[in-house]
């Protein structure tokens, strides 16, 4: 294997209790060198990316502030204009959640129960502030628990995240972007004018610009799934400054050619557990298009206007669209079928966490219209306190051989 | 619309079917009052209205069944403002309504079945799926549903039911019109109601677009007194739970809560729940129970298990036990003092974000609470409803509190609200005996 790889960061385990994703460098213990054997590309030499709790501690020693914030749409600009780091709580995957167990039933998705379960055992207690933006009911009872029933140390921030479509509901996220900043003066004690937060806005913008080229292009970008995956998480709690200079490091090394694996897409919530990346993998197959809540559908197109508010209540709904958002069956099909057109997937990989609503509705329909476009599609269902399963696996791998065996037959 | 429809809702619905759900209705209230035709050990008669609110379901699906191309038919959320659809005199279906309506008649499951065929999980609300494989089967217990010309979805109850309603607007190719009411984790803010508000008026353009009519304001308000005079007596009639012995349970609400919710805004939904009260009055005046004998009193929390509604009401009834309030059905009362006839569209934004659904848990808690101290009850059973998470979660804690702070014992009940396979008898009839020997202890 040609390349120069860095030292692996083995994570420990206060990081792991932290916060859930890559906590180790990009070439981590957990998948890195066996998957990036399997690429086709000479492997390029980007450093080692910070965990989380490095990351942290970073933008602490420069004098800010932690916000630990849940899923899924966020005002990424408004907490770095008052010099608070947003750092998103995704489960963690194989947390135990029994500290939440006690709160909330057992028919609850387990991105709600583990993160609840971070909290409440002090797995959070680096934050100074918590976030639970409205991304469903769940969330939504979560968010409410630890405001009403089970108040943490920290001030507990909500953000509504307003449904049926653009029109209105700028206007409206605008105006609770606006209390969200009257909340955050009073918070820091200071307040950032309109200039300081259109910089932010602006170097958002910059950040998600190349967190949808990397997506755009991931396969020409030399890195194996699981470390593909890692470096695109770095969104969820990177500054964004720091975000482009890696991203730009991933991009400039770019091939000129995809690597020749079989393309699939992946719809669903998260990436977690992340075994299924290598499972993909191990299958010869590569995500080429990208429809997850967490990830691709936070491809946030560039802003309009000179009102900072406006412009990021602009672009938190002009996202692709999103169960998250209630957007229409129709726009959601027209966005993923035309997904596939364009990277050339063969195949999409649905990957849903178990009692995920959102996400459960709009399936039959998704999987319908796919089919109807001719192109195959799988079902995984997971739950993040459990390792994937072999089924799981398997049916992936009957997936990519029928997609293989289409090829072949022309 | 065609003529021919028209002349088929017309012979069909006006005249005769009127009719013959008139006479129908004489006679259960003739059956009612013989001598010895209620033979039941624990639970008092039926109220006397109870065959008018047969005629008024009735005729509602009935109305449905001849409603298709002879007048506009809108499909709304429980908790949408129909104000505004009834005043430009559109037909309305519940699917949610409907949902439980086949959750009584027992044909839930078949239809949870087809929509399961079809992919949807057995992990999605079974309102929804139940209502889905009637979509998709076209079979229902009411007969025959129309299909809808609008749909209507506000998310003051769930966010389930945007994606419910984007379901059926995919299927049906209608437009959808959605109210969003943002969660009140704490206080409403101005531009909580402003964003309700202007959804209102943009949803009127598109009602009054598919029903090829503009809105009469004068007609709007004339509805919007009736629903508001409904909602009060719906009001006082469930507070008439608080007398001891009270005259209906929970479990008579859940019934005769339908016009509240289905017929919001008619005159003869006034009538009915008038009616309605001076019966129950005269049971109180008479000291007649619901139960023959009440020994307990408890709260009901969330939804009702609909199937298995009659084998619940029994069970506790023989145990002397009246289930005197609900937070479910207390939804449809208690915001009658925001709605204003004179201000129709501002005060149903300002209304209709404020259902329990749609405040956070320590709000609902409190109203539990209100409830359990008002009509003085020994505990509470909270149903865990695993279809409807916005009402279950914080369940859990609720349960600490109420004991806590108020020393109310409860009993945490897991069920599903249309789902039978959800359900076990054997271990709810274990949970709900042992909870009653701690009340009695």
């Amino acid at each position: 294997m040609a390349g120069v790889k860095p030292a692996i960061v083995q994570p420990n385990r206060t990081e792991w209790s932290l916060f859930v994703g890559p906590t180790a460098g990009l070439w981590s213990a957990t998948s890195g060198s066996s998957t990036i054997a399997r690429v086709n590309h000479a492997t390029p030499a980007i450093p080692a990316i910070p965990s989380r709790l490095e990351a942290i501690a970073a933008y602490r020693a420069e004098g800010g502030q932690i916000a630990a914030v849940y899923p899924y749409h966020q005002p990424r600009a408004l907490f770095r204009a008052f010099d608070i780091l947003p750092v998103e709580v995704w489960g963690p995957a194989g947390r135990d959640p029994t500290p939440a167990d006690a709160h909330v039933q057992a028919y609850v998705c387990t991105i709600v129960r583990c993160g609840l379960a971070l909290q409440l055992s002090g797995g959070l207690e680096e934050a100074d502030l918590l976030v639970v933006p409205h991304g469903c009911d769940s969330l939504q009872g979560m968010g409410s628990l630890l405001i009403d029933l089970l108040p943490p140390r920290q001030p507990v921030l909500t953000m509504y995240l307003p449904r049926g479509g653009a029109g209105q509901g700028t206007r409206f996220l605008a105006d609770e972007l606006a209390v969200m900043r009257s909340k955050l003066a009073e918070f820091t004690g200071h307040e950032p004018d309109d200039d300081a937060i259109m910089a932010a806005v602006l170097r958002e913008e910059e950040a998600d610009r190349r967190f949808a080229e990397l997506l755009a292009t991931r396969e020409r970008v030399r890195l194996s799934e699981g470390d593909f995956y890692r470096l695109v998480r770095t969104r969820e709690y990177l500054p964004a400054e720091r975000f482009i200079t890696l991203a730009d490091e991933a991009l400039a090394a770019r091939s000129e050619e995809g690597c020749g694996r079989i393309p699939l897409a992946v719809s669903g919530i998260l990436a977690e557990p992340m075994a299924l990346l290598d499972a993909i993998a191990d299958s010869g197959a590569m995500v080429v298009a990208d429809d997850l809540a967490g990830i691709g559908r936070r491809c946030y197109p560039r802003g309009e206007g000179d009102d900072p508010l406006l412009r990021l209540a602009g672009t938190l709904l002009a996202a692709p669209p999103c169960s998250t958002r209630g957007d229409a069956v129709a726009a959601r099909i027209d966005h993923l079928v035309g997904l596939v057109q364009r990277r050339k997937a063969r195949g999409v990989v649905f990957y849903t966490v178990k009692f995920c609503e959102p996400e459960l509705f709009y399936l039959p329909l998704l999987r319908k219209a796919l089919d109807a476009a001719n192109v195959p599609t799988v079902h995984i269902e997971v739950d993040l306190t459990e390792q994937l399963p072999h089924q799981a696996i398997t049916r992936l791998e009957a997936l990519v051989e029928t997609v293989d065996l289409a090829e072949a037959e022309g | 619309m065609s003529l021919v429809a028209r002349a088929k809702y017309h012979g069909g619905y006006s005249v005769f079917g009127r009719a013959l759900l008139r006479a129908e209705r004489i006679r259960s209230e003739r059956q009612l009052a013989k001598p010895g035709f209620w033979r039941s050990e624990h639970q008092a008669p039926p109220l006397n209205v109870a065959p008018r609110l047969k005629e008024l379901i009735s005729r509602h699906y009935l109305k449905g069944r001849f409603a298709e191309g002879a007048r506009k038919v809108a499909w709304v959320t429980s908790g949408a403002p129909i104000e505004f659809l009834t005043a430009l005199d559109y037909f309305l279906i519940y699917p949610e309504n409907h949902a439980a309506v086949c959750g009584i008649r027992r044909t839930a499951e078949e239809l949870c079945g087809v929509a399961e065929d079809a992919g949807w999980s057995r992990d999605t609300c079974s309102y929804a799926r139940t209502d889905f494989g009637a979509m998709l089967s076209g079979r229902t217990p009411v007969g025959k549903l129309p299909a809808p010309d609008l749909l209507v979805c506000c998310t003051n109850i769930c966010q389930t039911v945007l994606f419910w309603y984007r379901v059926l607007a995919d299927h049906f190719k209608v437009p959808l019109v959605v109210i969003d009411t943002p969660f009140v984790y704490r206080k409403v803010g101005d531009h909580d109601t402003a964003f309700v508000q202007r959804q209102l008026e943009e949803g009127i353009a598109v009602a009054e677009r598919v029903a090829e009519r503009d809105m009469d304001m004068a007609r709007l308000r004339q509805v919007t007194v009736a629903a508001r005079d409904a909602v009060k007596l719906w009001s006082e009639v469930m507070a008439r739970g608080a007398h001891k012995p009270a005259p209906l349970t929970a479990f008579d609400q859940f019934i005769h809560m339908a016009p509240i919710v289905e017929m919001r805004g008619q005159a003869f939904t006034v009538e009915y729940y008038r009616a309605m009260l001076a019966e129950l009055d005269e049971r109180i005046e008479k000291g007649v129970g619901a139960l023959k004998e009440e020994r307990r009193r408890l709260v009901w929390d969330n939804l009702p298990v609909w199937h298995r509604l009659s084998w619940l009401s029994k069970r506790l009834a023989a145990r002397g036990v009246a289930l005197v309030a609900s937070t479910y059905t207390n939804a449809w009362g208690e915001l009658a003092e925001l709605i204003d006839p004179d201000r129709p569209l501002e005060s149903a934004a300002a209304c209709y974000i404020h259902p329990i659904l749609n405040l956070g848990t320590g709000r609902k808690l409190d109203t539990i609470k209100r409830l359990v101290l008002d009509f003085d009850a020994d505990g509470v059973i909270l149903h865990s409803d695993r279809s409807c998470k916005p009402y279950s979660i914080g369940q859990v804690d609720q349960r600490a509190r109420l004991a806590s702070e108020i020393g109310a014992p409860s009993l945490l009940l897991e069920a599903d609200h249309n789902d039978p396979r959800a359900f076990s008898e054997e271990q709810a009839t274990a949970r709900l005996d042992a909870f009653l020997e701690i009340l009695d202890a």
